[in-house]
């Protein structure tokens, strides 16, 4: 893989990262809580398109708006069911409780479905590649990236042309101050967790179409998340979006170097180290982010 | 001198708690003739090393409030340090295994410098981030084993320096004996001056800064005390004779950690011994409960996972929290 190559594909997945850590930073920003379930979300979003698929007999990507669905239902449900109890208690509490969240989805869709790896055989998109020029992209990954492109972009417009959008960007500047101005905090909480569960939904289901689905995939993807929510500041968009960028570039460039030195650690398998050490060193250094404003 | 008189002093306990210490010391004394299956020894034993990892994730995590989700860290450190200097160069366990607590130490220090810049969810998350980097490190690295792992050789005589027995007794009596160091210097530790800054830090960072607490210093202090849980990682590698990246470093076993002493009650002496008292035989008993019978993987941790978030919901101070608040309308 060259250079170029290993960075447009990496721009394609750095998409598509943009879209999971899209909803763990609105959750962040709007209401100081870290979703360690964020990652289960996703794998659920996954298990969602797969079945629908398989059992329905349709393609993947028809599968969308039903990942899409079943993303902000569990956004909701879990608001309503758990994370408005959380929020009296101290932050520790917040953190092990959505903690308890994630160890909790996943064990559930391992008891449901399995440990087993399971991929999606048939599909329009599946298998099929475009060549352009010297370039040859996989279809559904640039799917991916360009269906992720639009729902970020939708997010995008939603938070800043709609009223709600609006009072939920106000609820995450200041709450009392917000809340004063009639806008109910409680609403507007359960809206961040639909939004931030319907976008991982998502992209959930478009990462099904090319990746492995299984239980615990989950600790993977919400560690890029977090890595890209850090890397673009807590609670700033526009930050969430570049960080993902450049996170997905930073892990397909990774390896075309490392496989230039003969080494145990720069093989393909460190490119998700790379990516936590990134993040490590990002956050210790300047906590706010890139673009962020929070501290 | 007075320090010692100190950890042995449990004077500020209620009369139930201690009359509860002691005849629980008395139980685990006699527990080997009791006639315990081997089974139920297994599940004695990884009891009392949850409880030592516990106690010293409460350092830093209960006392100190700073979420330390990765201390597997530490315990794959010992673990490793204990098994890879025994198989190169013969080292006996009583010279590895302080090794490996310096090591730990050492590493918690260096990583606890940058660590502690952050707060809260922050601190939170960033641990995961080494120990996953760590992991990956010790997973692919061929000089320690890579994802193979490393098998320790096994002596055909039992070997007091090499920490191998042929009952489970011996090791039993060797981790409780570690179980009690814990407890008396976590007694010490909680009347330390270092134990009364951890908790002015967690109740109010500002405050206690304005008084003229060094809180990072503090911080990294207890961070690397709580690297002494390397002791029973270890432990683990002699007891096993086999360990690899995830048997002694995943970040499951991090969180393990951190669940039974917060279910427990973080921040209380009985708070991590509680915790693994309850959690320790739920995961064993369910696991070879359900284990045994296919399709039932992974309910043992939905139960664990459901436990976690009750109790974060309503009583984040864990069993102990519960116990107490009972005690406080009774009285």
């Amino acid at each position: 893989m060259t250079l170029i190559d290993a960075l447009l594909q990496g721009i394609l997945m750095g998409l598509l990262f943009a879209l999971v850590a899209l909803g763990l930073n609105i959750i962040f920003g709007v209401m100081n809580i870290v979703n360690f379930a964020h990652g289960e979300f996703l794998m659920i979003g996954m298990y969602t398109t797969y079945w629908t698929s398989l059992l329905l007999d349709i393609d993947p990507l028809l599968t969308l708006p039903v990942a899409a669905l079943v993303g902000v239902l569990l956004g909701i449900a879990s608001y309503y069911s758990l994370i408005r109890y959380l929020l009296r208690g101290p932050a520790i509490a917040q953190l092990f409780g959505t903690f308890g969240l994630m160890l909790f989805l996943r064990y559930l869709a391992q008891f449901l479905f399995g440990i087993d790896y399971r991929i999606i055989q048939k599909g329009l998109l599946i298998g099929k590649s475009l060549s352009i020029g010297p370039f040859i992209f996989d279809w559904t990954k640039l799917a991916a990236g360009i269906l992720s492109l639009f729902a970020f972009a939708f997010v995008y417009y939603f938070l800043n042309k709609t009223k709600t959008g609006k009072a939920l960007q106000a609820t995450s500047i200041n709450k009392e101050a917000a809340s004063y101005m009639g806008i109910k905090t409680d609403k507007m909480n359960a809206i961040a967790w639909a939004i931030g569960g319907g976008t991982v939904g998502i992209a959930g289901g478009l990462l099904a179409n090319f990746y492995y689905v299984y239980p615990t995939i989950g600790i993977l993807f919400v560690m890029i998340a977090f890595a890209c929510v850090a890397l673009g500041g807590f609670g700033s968009i526009k930050g969430v979006f570049f960080a993902g960028l450049l996170v997905g570039i930073l892990e397909m460039v990774f390896p075309v170097f490392g496989s230039l030195v003969n080494s145990d650690f720069l093989g393909p398998h460190f490119k998700f180290t790379i990516v936590y050490l990134t993040y490590f060193i990002i956050v210790v250094f300047r906590p706010q982010g890139l673009f962020g404003w929070k501290n | 001198m007075e320090k010692l008189k100190d950890a042995f002093d449990f004077r500020d306990f209620s009369r139930a708690e201690q009359v509860g210490f002691t005849i629980f010391s008395i139980f685990l004394l006699l527990f080997p003739w009791l006639g315990a299956g081997s089974f139920v020894k297994v599940v004695m034993i990884q009891f009392l090393l949850f409880s030592l990892f516990g106690m010293g994730w409460n350092t830093i995590g209960g006392y100190g409030g700073q979420v330390d989700l990765g201390k597997a860290q530490c315990v794959g450190i010992g673990a490793y340090t204990v098994a890879l200097t025994m198989v190169w160069w013969k080292i006996p366990f009583w010279v590895s295994m302080p090794m490996g607590i310096l090591l730990a130490v050492g590493y918690s220090f260096m990583i606890g410098y940058p660590l502690f810049r952050l707060k809260g969810h922050y601190f939170a998350i960033a641990t995961i981030a080494t120990s996953l980097v760590l992991q990956d490190i010790f997973a692919n690295w061929k000089l320690v084993g890579a994802a193979k792992g490393i098998e320790l050789p096994i002596h055909d005589h039992p070997d007091f320096l090499y920490m191998q027995f042929k009952s489970d007794t011996y090791y039993y009596y060797f981790i409780m004996v570690l179980f009690y160091v814990a407890i008396f210097y976590m007694n010490w530790f909680r009347r330390s001056k270092l134990g009364y800054q951890l908790r002015m830090i967690k109740d109010d960072e500002d405050a206690a800064e304005s008084l003229g607490i060094d809180i990072r210093w503090c911080k990294i202090k207890a961070y690397s005390i709580s690297a002494f849980v390397a002791v029973g990682g270890g432990f683990m590698a002699v007891y096993n004779l086999y360990i690899d990246p995830v048997s002694v470093m995943d970040l499951d076993l991090s969180i393990k950690i951190a669940l039974m002493a917060m279910l427990g009650g973080a921040g209380s002496l009985w708070g991590p011994i509680i915790g693994a008292a309850f959690l320790v035989p739920l995961d064993r008993f369910l696991g070879s409960w359900l284990g045994g019978q296919k399709g039932l993987i992974g309910l043992d941790f939905m139960i664990y996972a459901m436990l976690i978030m009750v109790v974060s919901a309503y009583q984040p101070r864990g069993i102990w929290g519960i116990i107490e608040q009972f005690r406080r309308k009774g009285s």
